[in-house]
C-alpha cells in the first residue's frame, strides 16, 4: 500500500518591498500578472482596450510633441505643400485647439488654511 | 497671579504649534512623493496598444499605377506613439481631392486584394459635401480612436482597418472587416461605430462586400447589412 499522505507545512508566498527613488528602477512589467492581464485589460481577456476620453487625455503627452522619428516628407501631408498650406493649417490646428483636454485637476489657485 | 497667566499662555501654544506642524508635514511630503510618481509615470511609461498599426496615404496621379500612389507614412504600438504621429500630419479636410488615408493592423495592405481583407467588407460612411468642414475630420478621429482602443472588443479582431477618401463629389469614411459572412460581429461593429461618431438613428450606414464592389454594373453597390 501507499505510505500516508503526508502534508507539508504552509508556506507564505515570498514577497519583497523595493524602495522606488526613482522612475527608471520601475520593472516594465510592474502592472501585470505573470502571464495574465495588464492594467489596462478588459475582466476575463487580455485584450487592452482604450475608451475614447483616456485616449483625448494623453494628446498633449510630452512623447506626443514630436514627430515620429523617420517620418517620411510629403509634402501637404507631413510638411506644408507652401507657405500659405502652413498658415492655413495653423488656422486650423488653433480652431481644434478647443476640443484639447483641459487641465481640470490643476488647482486655479492654493488657499492657505 | 495677574502676572501668571500670560506667561502660561506663550508655554502652551509653541508646543501646540509644533504638533500640528509635524503632522502637516507628513501629509504634504506624502502628498508630493505620490505626486511626484504619478507625472513621472505619464512621462516615461508609454501606454501599449493591442495591436501595431500602419498609417498609409494615397495621392491620386494618374501618371502612376495604384500602388505606386500608396505610401506607409508611419507604423505605431503605443498611445503616446499615435498621438505623435497624428499631431504631426495633416488633417484630412485639408488634403488635396484624391487622396486617402488608410489605418490598418501591422501586415495588412489597404487593398481588397489582401489576404486579410479579401474576404470581407465594409461600414461605409458617406459625407455631405458641406459636412467637409464640420464634421470630416471629428468622424475620422473618432474612428481612429476606435480602431486603436479596441473599442469594438472581442469583435476587434474582426477589423482589418479604416480608410478616408477626401473626394470633391463627396468625402467617405469607411471601417473594413475581415469576414462579410461573419454577420453578428459584423452588425455590432456597425452599430458600435453609428453610436461612436453620434449618428442620428434616422441615418442608415451600409455593409458592402469587397467582391460586391468589385463586380459591380452600376454606380451603386448593394448593402449585405445596414444599421
Amino acid at each position: 500500500m501507499s505510505a500516508p499522505r503526508k502534508l507539508s507545512n504552509p508556506h507564505e508566498i515570498p514577497t519583497r518591498r523595493i524602495l522606488i527613488s526613482d522612475p527608471s528602477d520601475l520593472p516594465l512589467d510592474y502592472g501585470t500578472t505573470p502571464g495574465g492581464t495588464i492594467f489596462s485589460t478588459t475582466p476575463g481577456g487580455t485584450r487592452i482596450i482604450y475608451d475614447r476620453a483616456f485616449l483625448m487625455q494623453m494628446r498633449n503627452s510630452p512623447h506626443a510633441k514630436t514627430p515620429p522619428r523617420n517620418l517620411p516628407k510629403i509634402p501637404g501631408v507631413t510638411s506644408p505643400a507652401d507657405a500659405e498650406q502652413t498658415a492655413k493649417r495653423n488656422q486650423v490646428n488653433g480652431e481644434n485647439n478647443h476640443d484639447k483636454p483641459h487641465d481640470a485637476d490643476e488647482p486655479q489657485f492654493e488657499m492657505d488654511i | 497671579m495677574a502676572s501668571a497667566e500670560p506667561a502660561k499662555q506663550p508655554q502652551e501654544s509653541p508646543l501646540e504649534a509644533a504638533a500640528v506642524k509635524t503632522e502637516e508635514e507628513k501629509d504634504e511630503a506624502a502628498g508630493a512623493a505620490a505626486a511626484k510618481l504619478d507625472t513621472d509615470d505619464l512621462k516615461y511609461i508609454k501606454h501599449p496598444l493591442q495591436n501595431r498599426w500602419a498609417l498609409w496615404f494615397f495621392k491620386n496621379d494618374k501618371t502612376k499605377t495604384w500602388a505606386a500612389n500608396l505610401r506607409c507614412v508611419s507604423t505605431f504600438d503605443t498611445v503616446e506613439d499615435f498621438w505623435a504621429l497624428y499631431n504631426h500630419i495633416q488633417v484630412a479636410s485639408r488634403l488635396q481631392s484624391g487622396c486617402d488615408y488608410s489605418l490598418f493592423k501591422d501586415g495588412v495592405e489597404p487593398m481588397w486584394e489582401d489576404a486579410f481583407n479579401k474576404t470581407g467588407g465594409r461600414w461605409l460612411i458617406n459625407i455631405q459635401k458641406q459636412q467637409r468642414h464640420s464634421d470630416l475630420d471629428r468622424f475620422w478621429l473618432e474612428t481612429l480612436l476606435c480602431l486603436i482602443g479596441e473599442a469594438f472588443e472581442e469583435d476587434s479582431d474582426e477589423v482589418c482597418g479604416a480608410v478616408i477618401n477626401v473626394r470633391g463629389k463627396g468625402d467617405k469614411i469607411a471601417i473594413w472587416t475581415h469576414d462579410c459572412k461573419n454577420s453578428d460581429a459584423v452588425i455590432r461593429i456597425g452599430r458600435k461605430f453609428k453610436e461612436r461618431l453620434n449618428l442620428p438613428p434616422k441615418f442608415v450606414i451600409g455593409y458592402q462586400a469587397h467582391t460586391d464592389t468589385m463586380s459591380k454594373s452600376g454606380s451603386t453597390t448593394k448593402n449585405r447589412f445596414s444599421v
